[in-house]
């Protein structure tokens, strides 16, 4: 009987220490507002705050080196980036192999997603940014851009007229008026890469939050998977999220909406995923999210996604394998592709 | 027939599962009514405000302000100066985990745990 009574207590015991603190490594959070014109968090599992800390130093020094070289706003001294390669048209000009990478792979997809991913859209997009920030600013006097002075940029989009060398490191753009912009793939490339490197670096249950570009890094101690809410595109609903999912196993999971980053024109909303073809932002869905474990090719899909009807959209997955996907419709509707609902709580 | 010590015994582990029990969800009650509401600055931490508590509560930094409601069990931002109003717009929070982004202010607000 005793020994039954010891194994009484030992349960006992061992529900207590369930209940109670015997976590040997704790969750730390991490803030920062210094990458891809967005808010980053760092959340990482650690035995003490100095290893997080020290370990965030790291994975910002990597951030901020994608960050300038992918920065198409500001130059910097000393390196060579896509603001002083968009200034540079007509020439050849060497690049880091980061930049290089980017490129061929946002080529790669171009082919893929039969031009709905477009890093060479630059011309128009920036027209739309700087009616975008006008307005924001000015509400009152907010207005669309012109259709000419698309139609006109829309000329100079031609992602052929990229050339690039992966042999020599250079990139040369031909056409003078052509400028890229990798917005729409950038944040996922980074993030990828720099999981790549926390990796190499033997950083375990991370987990990088690049302003909704997710990225799991190794598996937590805890053995517990990831609380990830996607953010319902529907702000008059009570219903917070989309769907609410839990990860794990260095998945990254990328969403595109269209209601956070917009102006309002005639009180109609303008968001900022534009459509190559239309040239103007797409109306399919609210969001778009995609799950995989390449977090630069959930950017990317994510972004194309959300320019194509679901019919459409199911015929550049089926390229993929391991890509599940969740749009919302316009009208609050769901819909899924692949496992996507296995992952929902 | 079972023996006085086996039944003594058996009320002992009884008593204890009990006690365990409800130390447990003495447990718990208490993480939920000690729920914090942190308020961080550029990763700074700059205010701790008891979420428990119904409170309206000015973030300033530099020229920067975004007014911080705690009520009826959620937390949301009224009003700010920022341009985007992307965190005035953002719909109120109220579990463990959530974030509300003040991006140009730099500005966290994030239910904890403590």
């Amino acid at each position: 009987m005793k020994k039954y009574i010891s194994i009484f207590l030992i349960l006992i015991i061992s529900l207590f220490s369930f209940t109670g603190c015997n976590q040997s490594k704790q969750k730390f959070t991490d803030y920062s507002f210094d990458f891809f014109d967005t808010a980053s968090t760092i959340i990482g599992y650690e035995t003490d705050e100095e290893t997080f800390k020290e370990n965030c130093e790291k994975i910002k020094s990597w951030l901020l080196e994608y960050h300038k070289l992918y920065d198409i706003y500001n130059s910097y001294d000393g390196i060579t980036n896509l603001c002083d390669i968009n200034k540079s048209t007509g020439k050849t000009i060497k690049a880091d192999p980061k930049i290089i990478n980017l490129l061929q792979y946002a080529k790669e997809l171009y082919k893929k997603t039969d031009g709905k991913l477009n890093v060479a859209l630059g011309s128009v997009l920036s027209i739309w940014h700087n009616y975008r920030e006008y307005g924001l600013k000015h509400p009152e006097d907010a207005t669309l851009p012109p259709e000419n002075a698309l139609l006109d940029a829309s000329n100079h989009t031609d992602i052929n007229d990229v050339i690039i060398d992966s042999n020599a490191n250079t990139v040369l753009i031909k056409d003078a008026k052509l400028s890229l912009d990798v917005g729409a793939i950038a944040k996922g490339y980074a993030a990828q890469k720099v999981a790549e490197q926390m990796e190499n670096a033997g950083m375990n249950g991370y987990l990088l939050n690049l302003g909704g570009n997710v990225k799991i890094v190794g598996k937590r101690d805890d053995g517990e998977k990831w609380q990830i809410g996607i953010e319902n595109p529907d702000r008059t609903s009570a219903e917070a999220y989309a769907e609410e999912m839990e990860l794990d196993n260095d998945l990254s999971l990328v969403t595109s909406g269209s209601y956070q980053r917009f102006y309002i024109v005639n009180g109609n909303n303008y968001h900022h995923i534009i459509d190559p073809e239309t040239l103007l932002p797409a109306e399919y869905f609210t969001s778009v999210s995609v799950l995989c474990e390449d977090s630069a090719l959930a950017d990317g899909l994510s972004t194309a996604l959300f320019c194509l009807n679901f019919e459409d959209g199911k015929k550049l997955l089926s390229q993929f394998e391991k890509v599940s996907v969740l749009w919302v419709t316009q009208g609050g509707k769901k819909l899924y592709y692949g496992d996507f609902e296995k992952y929902c709580k | 027939m079972v023996s006085k010590k086996l039944r003594n015994d058996i009320l002992l582990v009884g008593g204890i599962v009990v006690f365990a029990l409800l130390l447990f969800v003495v447990f718990k009650l208490n993480l939920k009514d000690g729920n914090l509401v942190k308020v961080s600055i550029d990763n700074q931490m700059k205010d701790c405000y008891n979420f428990n508590e119904d409170g309206e509560y000015t973030i300033t930094s530099g020229k920067n302000t975004n007014v911080l409601v705690i009520k009826d069990g959620t937390a949301f931002i009224k009003s700010a100066d920022c341009p985007d109003k992307i965190c005035v717009h953002h719909r109120p929070i109220s579990k463990v985990g959530e974030t509300i982004v003040c991006l140009p202010h730099k500005v966290v607000v994030e239910i904890i745990k403590e």
